[in-house]
């Protein structure tokens, strides 16, 4: 197997783009990324698109081959690979095996979703889908439900507080005020959404004992990276490579009902590990991270079933500022899905972008993790039952 | 009062109770099973209340919830309570088969807990 580099990347500002189609999304994304891996008049040898929704919202299918065709990258193979949440980390791994293998030498992987252009309604039920279709879809579940549940049994087992999921979102917005790709780039203000009698107005409930800001919001965007052999990279660009060092999957049950302890995110567990095993590392060696915090509980939650912090202990490691800039471990420097936005193909591509960025140094001072050497990325499926991690190094 | 039209699965050669439907089971991969139908009522395990419903729901909130049969059998269902300030984890509940929505004016039935 070949070490794989990462030799480009890309990413279009996430948010509300009435005037983009989805596959103007993944098109702008890409060039970027192609451009920056040094590739802008050359073709690749295949093209990935991760997408969950363009069948359902856009009335779109065979995405991948229409992209190719747009992109004048014929004959590129090509394939849309959907997997939930999931899907751009799954898109990205389905790249990396390809190079590893030698099969192919140079691979686009573009995530986008469009979701802004249906309803509110209608975007929650589409995500909805993804819950068992007799056993809880018939019933109203929604993924925020989910999590709401989750929340409540998380709470009750390792004392998380409203204060420790409030942390997460303070920062995370606060990240996202120097995120130029972030679909809020807005401060919270702790007391109009906590402390205040108008909280009750302005935080409602969204899905108890979660609130509005306990929530990703939904977005367009796109996200894409270039993927090389390690050894061929200087033929293409003379940035730093970033190497995917290591990568586990893992899956779980598709109902939460079924798991013994439900507030055991096995499938996150087991994908990190996989992954430290593969890039001979440890959490302790991880210098920044972005976590699938699509509620701020799954970010408190990630961080303890990677490694990062014990059971139980990381809400109280956000709210002492362990997970910010110049922390202990910072998480979520681009705002994570709470404010960069959750275009949900897109943002395991983006999650990946980001860490890429921080490796090479070529953040601004106020998001830049000094001399970040590695970073890790969970991308998550369903409600946990189909997760991804990436742990990239930046090249000797 | 109509029958809980649920079906739970249990492993004839390890015993392990499904709910819902595996080709393999989840423990020893075992392919055949005995159908357990839930018994008695139950305990409910977590709770929540949405706000942003999906399609086919035109009301203004939901509050879900699930729990576990006194057979073990565990399911999720709607609850049957004007305020989540009626709930706590781990509290009696009694099931019942009814309408959960109404699709294109016909009823979709499944699970509902009211406490007890």
């Amino acid at each position: 197997m070949r070490d794989v580099a990462i030799i480009g990347v890309g990413m279009i500002p996430f948010g509300r783009r009435d005037e983009d189609t989805l596959m103007d999304m993944l098109a702008y994304a890409s060039l970027k990324a192609l451009d920056d891996a040094g590739l802008g008049d050359k073709s690749v040898d295949a093209v990935y698109v991760a997408n969950m929704g363009g069948g359902m919202l856009q009335h779109q299918s065979a995405i991948a081959s229409s992209l190719v065709d747009r992109l004048s990258l014929l004959p590129a193979a090509a394939e849309t690979i959907e997997n939930g949440p999931a899907s751009g980390a799954s898109a990205i791994k389905t790249g990396l095996l390809a190079v590893a293998s030698g099969y192919y030498d140079t691979v686009l992987v573009v995530g986008g979703e469009k979701m802004r252009e249906v309803t509110g309604w209608r975007a929650t039920d589409f995500v909805a889908t993804m819950t068992h279709p007799q056993a809880e879809y018939p019933y109203g579940i929604t993924l925020p439900g989910m999590a709401g549940m989750f929340t409540r049994l998380y709470m009750e087992k390792y004392g998380v507080t409203r204060e420790h999921l409030l942390a997460i979102s303070l920062k995370n917005q606060e990240n996202g005020t120097r995120n130029p790709y972030a679909h809020v780039e807005m401060a919270l203000d702790r007391e109009g959404i906590y402390d205040s009698p108008d909280a009750v107005v302005n935080n409602p409930v969204s899905a108890d004992p979660l609130h509005l800001y306990d929530l990703c919001p939904v977005s367009d965007g796109a996200a894409a990276v270039v993927l090389c052999p390690l050894e061929m990279a200087k033929k293409f660009t003379t940035k730093t490579p970033i190497v995917i060092a290591g990568f586990g999957q893992a899956t779980d049950t598709h109902t939460l009902a079924e798991r013994d302890d439900p507030t055991d995110l096995k499938a996150v567990s087991l994908a990190a590990q996989k992954a430290f095993a593969m890039a001979k590392l440890k959490p302790a060696d991880i210098d920044v991270a972005e976590l699938h915090d699509a509620f701020t509980i799954l970010e408190i939650a990630e961080s303890e079933h990677v490694g990062f912090f014990k059971k139980g202990e990381g809400g109280k490691a956000a709210v002492k500022g362990e997970t910010k800039l110049g922390g202990k471990i910072p998480i979520n420097l681009s705002g994570g899905l709470k404010a960069r936005g959750h275009p949900v193909g897109a943002t395991g591509v983006a999650q990946v972008v980001d860490i890429v960025w921080q490796l090479r140094h070529e953040l601004p001072k106020d998001r830049q993790v000094k001399d970040a050497k590695t970073g890790l990325t969970i991308n998550f499926g369903g409600f946990g039952n189909n997760v991804l991690c990436f742990i990239l190094r930046r090249a000797a | 009062m109509k029958e809980i039209a649920i079906t739970a699965y249990k492993c004839k050669k390890c015993g392990k109770l499904h709910y819902p439907f595996h080709d393999r089971c989840l423990e020893c991969k075992g392919r055949e099973f005995e159908k357990v139908k839930p018994q008695g009522n139950a305990k409910l395990l977590t709770y929540t209340a949405i706000f942003n419903l999906p399609w086919g729901f035109d009301q203004r909130y939901l509050i879900l919830g699930v729990a576990e049969f006194e057979n073990h059998v565990k399911a999720m269902g709607q609850i049957k309570v004007d305020s989540l300030d009626e709930l706590k984890v781990g509290m009696k509940v009694k099931p019942s088969w009814e309408p959960v929505k109404v699709l294109q004016g016909e009823d979709v039935y499944g699970l509902k807990f009211e406490p007890m």
